[in-house]
């Protein structure tokens, strides 16, 4: 016999107070009921557990009754409850995922954590940690960033360490023993009949290949190395064409994509008229926006591959985490 | 004295040349290192990498940050055996 939903929703009322603090209830509701898999057109006290245990291995008052009032029950696992943790709220400890950033910025995300000789460091980026070359060792990092409602001291968790500093664009080279040398060489080249010529650039303009920086935690137990809805890294990977990705940032939260171009240099823009050429990066679909900067990028092996460091309306831009642990000389 | 030099210069020359004067054919990075600089000059360009066709060859991508018609038609279809393959991505902005 088919219920109407008032009386469904009568009866749950009712009976709610004594299923909740049943061992393993962790909600009730109206809904049709499920039977061997199949949905029925009748109406049921849904009870959702964490985990469906035999009947016989229940103490009888753990036990959800068949009906309640002759309306059916149904018994669904629906495993742990837990509520949204705010990305930009303040977290301690702080996974990787959550929003951080350096006093005099907006925010940024805490990557993941890193050692240096044994110690334990946050993982972002420069223009997250240190304020794009803009700061010194020792200025205080946020936790949520300053955007987040982060205030010193109050969510003062790390101190800036290092970062690698970011060389923004200048004009061609105007250096006068380069453009002798250069002369010279060329002379040379003329002199043996080889069609190689010599230029003088500035190399300074394409040797960025991080935007990266390390803070230290004030004391180990404010962080831990969690990655919301992502969990633990399970080692170094390495980025190559097709590799399936996803990163877990302060605005878009967990997302996932796939490395579409690998050895890219790429032009960035920093703010008005600060523009940055990184080399060797790679890039994938969008996944993500402004705000996650600073996100550990992983395989699905969670593997560590990358950091994300900027994007656009249909890219995002990854440093690779090969060089970001070089440069800064980090381990996991 | 101008023969040693010239000597010196041969070895220099022939050590740092490219994989083009030893006689191999160049590979994707060699021919997108080549032409990167002089892609990158051009207006509107914001990005140049490596990526694959859809039977899984390598092509050259470069990276508008909108419709750029003169841009798109001064750059090759291939380049040094490499398929050219132009997609329009956007400004690219630290996040």
């Amino acid at each position: 016999m088919a219920h109407d939903f008032n009386s469904v929703r009568a009866a749950l009322v009712k009976s709610r107070g004594g299923l909740l603090p049943q061992a393993h209830v962790v909600a009730t509701g109206v809904g049709y009921k499920v039977t061997r898999g199949v949905k029925t057109d009748a109406l049921s006290i849904v009870c959702s557990v964490t985990e469906k245990v035999a009947l016989d291995r229940l103490p009888l008052r753990d036990r959800v009754p068949p009906d309640i009032d002759g309306i059916p029950t149904d018994v669904v696992a629906t495993g742990v409850i837990r509520a949204f943790q705010s990305r930009t709220a303040r977290h301690r400890p702080a996974p990787g995922g959550v929003s951080i950033g350096h006093r005099n910025i907006t925010a940024g995300t805490l990557g993941c954590l890193v050692k240096r000789e044994g110690q334990v460091f946050v993982l972002s980026n420069n223009h997250v940690l240190a304020n794009s070359n803009d700061a010194l060792r020792g200025d205080a990092i946020l936790q949520p960033g300053p955007h987040d409602g982060g205030r010193f001291p109050d969510d003062h968790i790390a101190d800036l360490h290092d970062f690698v500093p970011i060389t923004f664009q200048e004009p061609p080279s105007e250096c006068r023993f380069a453009g002798g040398l250069v002369a010279v060489l060329n002379a040379g080249c003329w002199m043996i009949g080889s069609k190689t010529r010599y230029r003088s650039v500035n190399i300074q303009a394409a040797e960025n290949r991080v935007d990266a920086a390390i803070a230290r935690p004030l004391e180990p137990a404010l962080v831990k190395s969690e990655i919301l809805e992502i969990g633990t890294i399970s080692g170094l990977g390495s980025g190559i064409l097709g590799t399936a990705i996803k990163k877990s940032g302060r605005t878009t939260g967990l997302t996932t994509g796939e490395i579409m171009q690998v050895d890219v240099t790429v032009n960035v823009q920093y703010g008005p008229g600060q523009l940055a050429q990184f080399t060797d990066q790679l890039l994938a679909g969008p996944m993500s926006q402004g705000g996650d900067s600073g996100s550990a990028v992983l395989d699905n092996s969670n593997r560590l591959i990358g950091l994300l460091f900027a994007g656009s309306e249909n890219s995002t831009i990854i440093n690779r985490i090969e060089h970001v642990f070089s440069e800064l000389r980090l381990t996991l | 004295m101008k023969r040693a030099v010239a000597a010196v210069l041969a070895l220099l020359i022939s050590w740092t040349g490219s994989a083009a004067e030893r006689g191999m054919p160049p590979t994707i990075q060699e021919v997108k290192a080549r032409h990167a600089p002089r892609f990158l000059a051009l207006p509107g360009v914001v990005s140049v990498g490596i990526g694959r066709d859809a039977d899984g060859h390598g092509v050259i991508v470069v990276g508008l940050d909108r419709a750029r018609p003169e841009t798109q038609s001064s750059l090759p279809a291939k380049l040094e055996g490499y398929a050219v393959r132009v997609e329009i991505i956007g400004a690219v902005r630290a996040q």
